[in-house]
């Protein structure tokens, strides 16, 4: 055992794994990762939200809400497609259906819509036989409330 | 010279870059945690199924009639008196209301042209007093 120490080389290579390219991996993992992920087509429309003070989480999962976009002049948008109101049930029911009835629907209306228009909104969605309906609302901070 | 006098500093002139990464890694955490998506909160309604109607007897309803101009008629039951509210204030009278009658239903009737804030506003009020029972409906003459 001793003789043979005597002739081991002493290597030149360092005894430490290279850590300095770590982060340039994890970051390209990143990336990666963010090009190859590929969103539900529903982004948001230039809506003004109403606001409320009792606004809470929404108690489902995010593959259950879908959000119903109402704009101001009565536009409807269900991901990203435009629709005209009397086409909302058709378009739900099965989506509802599908979800086994967990899915909730998130009524995201401009603030200066008219109320008849969320009126029909409504009646529509309980044609789809909807139950669970979120009023989307951004949460409204006490201190706002209390100057206003 | 100046050449000879200068002594070889030990320290590198490099700016150290090690700890770049982790920099940009706590920003981008910082970033993920702090980004909060409006649209997941809002306030949450049951809607009636279809063909679903139930007699109430006027004296467990509680009027809110919402005006385009975003006052509150509030109209007890069966009596013809009217008073006018601010949203905010529906919030003291849903309590009182409910603490003298358990089986109190929140009818909110909108005018067709008034803006849904107002709707959102009084819906809000009902909630903050925890109300339970509330039925929405357009106004109609």
């Amino acid at each position: 055992m001793a003789g043979r120490k005597g002739f081991q080389k002493r290597s030149k290579a360092s005894e430490e794994i290279p850590s300095s390219s770590l982060a340039d991996i994890a970051f390209l993992l990143l990336i990666f990762f963010m090009v190859t992920t590929v969103f539900p087509s529903d982004r948001a429309r230039p809506i003004d939200w109403p606001e409320a003070a009792a606004a809470q989480k929404v108690d489902e999962k995010k593959k259950n809400i879908l959000n119903v976009w109402i704009e101001e002049d009565g536009k409807i948008y269900i991901n990203d497609q435009n629709y005209s109101m009397d086409e909302v049930s058709q378009v739900v029911a099965p989506l509802y259906a599908a979800s086994d009835r967990a899915l909730v629907i998130s009524i995201a209306g401009d603030r200066d819509t008219p109320y008849i228009l969320m009126d029909q909104l409504q009646k529509e969605l309980v044609a789809a036989g909807v139950v669970r309906v979120v009023f989307a609302a951004l949460l409204e901070q006490q201190m706002q409330r209390a100057r206003r | 010279m100046a050449v000879l006098n200068k002594k070889k500093s030990g320290v590198s002139d490099e700016i150290p870059t090690s700890s770049m990464a982790d920099i940009a890694f706590l920003l981008l955490i910082f970033f993920l945690v702090t980004t909060v998506f409006p649209k997941d909160k809002g306030l949450a309604i049951v809607l009636p199924e279809e063909s679903e109607q139930v007699q109430v007897s006027q004296k467990n309803i509680l009027h809110l009639i919402v005006q385009p101009n975003g006052m509150v008629e509030v109209k007890r039951g069966e009596s013809q008196q009217i008073q006018t509210l601010r949203a905010q204030e529906i919030e003291g009278v849903w309590r009182q209301e409910v603490a003298a009658n358990t089986n109190l239903i929140a009818a909110v009737k909108t005018h067709p042209d008034a803006p849904y804030r107002f709707m959102i506003a009084v819906l809000d009020a009902l909630h903050s007093a925890n109300a339970e029972r509330i039925s929405l409906q357009i106004l109609e003459n």
